[in-house]
């Protein structure tokens, strides 16, 4: 999809207008997602990613040049982030990776510039971010312990179980008028836990027995992620990024769950962490290309020239 | 027997540290070939060293990780929340590692439930005993205790050799592990430069040492890496400065170091755990009585978690990040440790205190979340990175 920039900022001016082309690949585990800046126009793609991340990553590319109708040649910078990022390999494009953290905060913050603290809900992980309102870069941030609870995984399980639409998962779940108590802490656990409460409840009223155990599942998802949020506070504005942010019920469980309002964004806030690598993708190409930030840039690899070698072997 | 050198991929000096690995592997080989002498095996640091070798027993703290089949052989003999160290150390014997199978006897403290158990399962396979630590380091009554338990220690020693231990001969073995802990906290102390000499990884090389060598054989081999050290040319720059503070860093557990050191070129130069300078920082009064010295000395080590009070061993750790002016703080513990993964709140406080970002990990041996243990250690370095761009930013306008 293409998009204006005006039109996907919540308020203040677009401080992202690039000069050439260039793109942001977020690899995740379930979906990929492709953003592309040019100018003003702010080109998105998703698609399920698939065995081969590096196939992903070209059919995302190869899409976003349609839709902008932009050739492969004219794109100046890639950054790519999520759990795919390590895989890309580009001989054509400078490519960078930049970690999904960092792409979230600044992704998020492009649209919603006074973003303070975000909630990010993957396939696999999930994390809470305090951001820096001048720069969108991250002050602090808390992940999951690497498990399956509390991530958009748990809700897939959930929903398989449940013989439910994950798309419709949510809207299930805000049905019900007594949701069910799921307490495990292990998502394997969880799942027996949900077949055993809808065993029981089989022979009463299926439909209602589906949406308290949905419910069950956002709540026990949300109190897994508040936990994370201890650490790095709650400040407002407060946004909810990641593929699981398009889930209603999700959203309104975490929003019961913190006490707090999330501020809904003018873009699909699964494209966050995409949108932040584009960002940075401008940005590396900026340091590298204007003659005031090369020096920058210089003094920068003499301070840390070993993680900068690190980051070019190719002497870049 | 083979014993992996780990290397960073990224080894700015030429510190060879190939001939003291070999060292420790000819020292392993010929501890488990010996024929002739009493083999002990130890699993705590708060054990007294220098009793054992007094003892005239070869000895070697127990302290390797295992892989994802050493830990599930231990847990045939654990529930699953056990810590991988503790499922490692009887994994080993369950594995019938010929190292670990060696040994004619394992002493063991009393520091958590865990490794209280996973010493009566140690039982099975040879004898062990367990010898009490006082939790309050500080009361004079522990300090009584202590000896005690020491002595106690020390004639169990007597009994196992055929041989009663010369307190002459303690007395010998304090002052050259006394000698030992200092050259290690100086070669530490080197780190303090800007651009440390030594990686993190290297560092905890020459800590093996300490743990497989015979003392004066140690003293030996750290007195040329010094020395060495010392004349090495003094490095420009300022890497990314790191602490590693937690529980226990195991000789093979080393993803941590590979990431940080190995990949995103960031410098460990301080790691307060207990297979890092904890044993280093204290030394055993070399006067009066030998026992009641090394019960002070011991109990005076930069404390495990589970002693008390638990604001020793922050203060020490708060300590250690400001000598060593570090950037940031990678606070790691064994997942399912029940000292480290709740008195963690203690720790990040202090470290937030001094405005000090901390990247939290519960860790194992697992070796499939690679990609899951990167994202977060690459965040936390683009964090740190950005960071020091903003103050080097400051400090461009401020010239």
């Amino acid at each position: 999809m293409k998009h204006q920039a005006k039109d996907i900022i919540n308020e203040g001016p677009w401080k992202f207008t690039t000069t050439v082309p260039v793109v942001g690949l977020d690899i995740g585990s379930r979906g990929s997602k492709g953003v592309l800046l040019d100018g003003d126009e702010v080109t998105t793609v998703l698609l399920p990613t698939g065995l081969y991340m590096q196939e992903t990553a070209d059919e995302l590319l190869t899409k976003l040049l349609q839709t902008s109708g932009l050739e492969r040649s004219d794109i100046q910078a890639v950054v790519g982030t999520g759990y795919g990022r390590i895989s890309l390999n580009y001989d054509d494009i400078p490519y960078r990776v930049v970690t999904e953290i960092s792409c979230h905060a600044m992704g998020a913050h492009a649209i919603i510039p006074k973003t303070r603290t975000i909630i990010d809900i993957g396939g696999q992980d999930s994390k809470a971010i305090k951001v820096d309102t001048a720069t969108g870069k991250v002050v602090e941030f808390v992940m999951n312990d690497k498990c399956a609870a509390g991530t958009g995984r748990f809700l897939e399980k959930a929903a398989a179980i449940l013989g439910i639409d994950l798309r419709e998962l949510g809207e299930v779940a805000l049905k019900s008028k007594k949701p069910a108590q799921v307490s495990s802490q292990c998502a394997v656990f969880a799942e027996s836990e949900v077949i055993s409460l809808r065993a029981r409840g089989a022979r009463e009223n299926l439909e209602e027995i589906s949406a308290d155990i949905a419910a069950g599942v956002h709540y026990s998802t949300a109190r897994r992620v508040h936990n994370l949020l201890g650490r790095i506070g709650i400040e407002p504005e407060i946004v909810f990024t990641g593929g699981v942010s398009n889930n209603v019920g999700m959203w309104k469980v975490l929003e019961e769950e913190i006490g707090a309002r999330f501020t809904p964004a003018k873009l699909d806030l699964i494209f966050a962490g995409a949108l932040g690598a584009a960002v940075h993708a401008w940005k590396f190409f900026a340091s590298t290309h204007e003659v005031k930030n090369t020096k920058k840039t210089k003094k920068k690899v003499a301070k840390h020239d070993v993680r900068e070698e690190v980051r070019f072997p190719n002497g870049d | 027997m083979a014993t992996k050198v780990q290397k960073t991929k990224k080894q700015p000096a030429k510190l060879d540290l190939k001939g003291f690995a070999k060292l420790i592997d000819d020292e392993q080989q010929s501890l488990v070939d010996a024929k002739d002498v009493k083999k002990v095996g130890y699993i705590c640091n708060y054990t007294p060293v220098e009793l054992l070798s007094a003892a005239g027993v070869r000895h070697s703290r127990l302290i390797k990780a295992g892989s994802a089949k050493t830990v599930s052989a231990g847990e045939l003999y654990t529930q699953s929340v056990f810590c991988d160290f503790t499922k490692s150390c009887i994994g080993f014997f369950q594995q019938d590692d010929p190292f670990y199978k060696s040994f004619d006897k394992v002493y063991n403290f009393h520091t958590c439930s865990t490794m209280k158990r996973a010493s009566e399962v140690i039982e099975q396979f040879v004898p062990t005993t367990l010898l009490n630590l006082p939790k309050l380091r500080s009361s004079e009554d522990a300090r009584n205790f202590f000896r005690e338990e020491i002595v106690n220690f020390k004639n169990d020693l007597g009994e196992l050799t055929g041989k009663p231990v010369d307190d002459d001969e303690v007395q010998r073995q304090i002052t050259i592990y006394n000698r030992a802990r200092s050259i290690l906290k100086e070669i530490s102390e080197l780190r303090k430069k800007p651009n440390p000499v030594l990686t993190g990884a290297e560092f905890l090389d020459l800590v093996r040492g300490y743990y497989y060598l015979p003392g004066e054989k140690l003293v030996t081999a750290l007195e040329q890496v010094q020395s060495h050290l010392e004349d090495a040319p003094k490095r420009s720059g300022r890497p990314l400065r790191l602490m590693i503070s937690g529980s226990i860093m195991a000789d093979g557990d080393r993803r941590l170091l590979d990431i940080l050191e190995g990949e995103l070129g960031a410098r460990v130069v301080i790691e307060d755990h207990c297979a890092g300078v904890r044993p280093f920082y204290h030394s055993v009064s070399e006067a009066g009585d030998p026992y009641r010295a090394l019960a002070n000395g011991y109990l005076d080590q930069a404390p495990c978690a589970r002693m008390k009070p638990l604001e020793d061993g922050i203060a020490f750790s708060g300590k250690l990040a400001r000598e060593y002016a570090v950037d940031g703080v990678v606070y790691v513990f064994l997942k399912f440790c029940a000292c480290y993964g709740v008195s963690k709140k203690e720790f990040l406080t202090e470290f937030q205190k001094q405005n000090l970002p901390v990247l939290e990990l519960s860790s194992d041996y697992s070796e499939s979340d690679y990609g899951q243990l990167k994202t977060r250690i690459e965040a936390f370095v683009e964090v740190l990175k950005e960071r020091g761009e903003v103050t080097s930013h400051e400090q461009h306008i401020n010239a």
